[in-house]
């Protein structure tokens, strides 16, 4: 899911980061409105952000290509607001460190990673629209959140590439690779849906206010 | 009367050899047009190969070489084999950086090589090795360790 450089046109990596400063913008307002304190959700966002720069290097083979965790569901369930500054904090170490994505395309993977991550805490937050307190509907519904949100970012991602292959590619022959991509994200999809669900039921049990301050 | 025969005779002789000679002689001028000729000169050419962090080959990446004096329109465009890798020979009288863009999807990256007029540059990389990834990752994992801890101190 991460771009490179060079992949791209330079249109489209623009109207990535100005996305980006939309989707950074609309975060820290939803930040500001939620906590009373806003520095006491940084210590919970910074041990995530080093989870999500990790899990990258953490490759799964699924013959023919290997893939990585992205973690996207699990940072916007735990994160809510502040997952999209973490993601894109995480992007950019990863970019500058070990040239996993690349710097002119820093905005459209904070889009491919960060706008699923919102949305897994959209579809965690019915919990409070229910009324869910027991950990098996918890569980599900952060299962759900978690699958989307990879789904939702391999979908978006390939997309993407199928449509700003540059002309002199082979364009057939990349929509091959794509597809074969995209269908080795199921099996991600499907990992870190119960990954996320097995740390919701941990959480619950052990310390339920990490998942409760999103509560307003 | 006999002597004018025995004339027409040769005449017909003649035309007879050269009916037969004329097949023989186009056929050897079309042999003549088979032939091929074959030669070869040293040239350095350049090994690319194109691994995933996995060290995985990218079998069947697509590659793009743009020469220094177009680096919109590539140069030549192919294909990486079974392992990985792809050959190419740069043209000399177009010294300067040359990019080649390896692509498989989504997946890639650039490599710059130097070409200047007494050759190619020698061999490049563009990875890190595991050791360097491995201090790398634990610097950052400390620095976002450490300010968890700082913002979760308690206020004095």
């Amino acid at each position: 899911m991460h771009i490179p450089d060079g992949i791209i046109s330079a249109s489209a990596a623009v109207s990535g980061y100005a996305a980006t400063g939309g989707l950074t913008w609309l975060s820290l307002r939803g930040i500001r409105k939620q906590y009373v304190n806003p520095r006491t959700g940084i210590p919970r966002a910074a041990l995530l952000t080093a989870a999500f720069f990790a899990a990258s290097l953490i490759h799964i083979p699924i013959p023919p290509v290997s893939v990585h965790l992205v973690l996207s569901g699990l940072m916007g369930v735990i994160l809510g607001w502040f997952a999209f500054p973490a993601i894109l904090v995480g992007l950019l170490l990863q970019a500058v460190m070990f040239q996993h994505g690349g710097l002119t395309t820093l905005g459209i993977n904070a889009c491919l990673m960060g706008l699923p991550a919102l949305l897994a805490y959209f579809i965690f937050r019915l919990r409070y629209v229910f009324g869910w307190e027991k950990p098996l509907p918890n569980a599900v519904l952060a299962f759900l959140a978690a699958f989307l949100a990879v789904a939702f970012g391999a979908l978006m991602a390939a997309l993407l590439i199928v449509h700003a292959t540059p002309a002199y590619m082979d364009a057939a022959a990349e929509r091959t690779a794509v597809m074969a991509l995209s269908l080795a994200y199921l099996p991600v999809a499907l990992i870190e849906g119960i990954f996320t669900a097995m740390v919701v039921i941990f959480l619950l049990k052990v310390q339920p206010d990490l998942l409760e301050g999103d509560r307003r | 009367m006999f002597k004018k025969n025995r004339h027409a005779g040769l005449s017909l002789l003649v035309i007879i050899f050269a009916a037969l000679c004329l097949p023989i002689i186009i056929a050897a001028g079309i042999a003549q047009a088979h032939g091929v000729e074959l030669e070869y000169v040293e040239r350095n050419a350049i090994e690319v190969t194109a691994r995933y962090d996995t060290e995985d080959p990218m079998a069947g990446a697509q590659v793009a070489v743009f020469a220094p004096d177009s680096p919109a329109e590539p140069w030549l465009t192919g294909t990486c084999d079974s392992a990985g890798r792809f050959f190419f020979v740069p043209d000399p009288e177009i010294p300067g950086l040359w990019e080649v863009q390896i692509r498989h999807a989504g997946h890639g990256g650039l490599l710059r090589i130097e070409v200047d007029e007494s050759g190619i540059s020698p061999a490049g990389t563009t990875g890190f090795t595991g050791p360097q990834k491995l201090l790398m990752t634990a610097a950052v994992i400390w620095g976002l360790v450490g300010t968890a801890l700082y913002f979760s101190r308690r206020r004095s």
